[in-house]
């Protein structure tokens, strides 16, 4: 207590001195350090940030490798339901209906484009997952986000951002009731 | 001081890498080759150390 006391009447002492700063009672030399005149980042500051940004990179790609994990080790084939779309009547040649396969998540198209010809592709756009529609005037699967534009007779992008096909959905007709069966794998 | 800026190169190398195997993985898992996902996931971990001890070895240079 008595030592404060003592510190303060020497900080008082200080600026009553004739120049007001020599000599300093402290003998740390903090004495010119600005606090709010400290550089932000310095070169070790932005090396431990960069460590950190490979932590958070390793960290980002770890439900990745698992989801992976997970499909590999799935025994053959995966399996899908088979489920009813449209009668084949009810879609005329050159329209589209949408549908969800193989859950309700999965929003697909069917596009009948001739008399006995359907495709049908899971619908969300493989640039950023926007709903990809179907144009009949320009016989082309659009997506209107960012002006993609997808085959109809394979998937395959066409021009536009998107750079893989849309998954192409199994379909087979029975009695003039189309079913899915299946989504495609890509070729590898 | 004249301070060594190798260590600054060097980890933004490794950020470089990272954000290339970042995307591989990402774009292989999306095409069904889930191998070279858990490759690229991998790669990606293995990162985390070496950046480590990259900024060990640089930090006081």
């Amino acid at each position: 207590m008595e030592h404060d006391h003592h510190k303060d009447k020497t900080n008082e002492n200080k600026t009553i001195n004739k120049n007001n700063t020599v000599p300093f009672a402290e003998d740390n030399f903090t004495h010119n350090i600005k606090q709010l005149q400290e550089r932000k980042l310095d070169r070790r500051g932005f090396m431990k940030t960069l460590v950190g940004a490979a932590g958070v990179f390793a960290v980002s790609t770890l439900p990745w490798g698992a989801l992976a994990m997970r499909e590999l080790s799935r025994d053959g084939e995966k399996q899908y339901a088979e489920k009813e779309i449209v009668k084949l009547d009810d879609v005329k040649v050159g329209e589209a209906v949408q549908f969800t396969y193989p859950s309700e998540h999965h929003t697909a198209l069917l596009i009948r484009t001739g008399e006995q010809d359907v495709v049908a592709y899971q619908n969300a756009c493989t640039h950023l997952l926007c709903p990809v529609f179907w144009d009949k005037g320009k016989e082309k699967l659009v997506c209107p986000c960012h002006h993609g534009f997808f085959d109809v007779t394979t998937g395959q992008p066409t021009a536009g951002p998107p750079q893989r096909p849309l998954p192409q959905i199994t379909l087979t007709v029975k009695q003039g009731t189309v079913y899915a069966t299946g989504v495609k794998r890509y070729e590898t | 001081m004249k301070r060594s800026y190798y260590g600054v190169l060097c980890l933004c190398f490794v950020l470089l890498l990272n954000i290339f195997f970042t995307q591989k993985a990402i774009h292989a898992f999306y095409y069904q080759n889930y191998d070279a996902t858990i490759i690229f996931a991998i790669l990606n971990l293995v990162l985390f150390p070496a950046a480590v001890i990259i900024y060990q070895r640089e930090k006081k240079v």
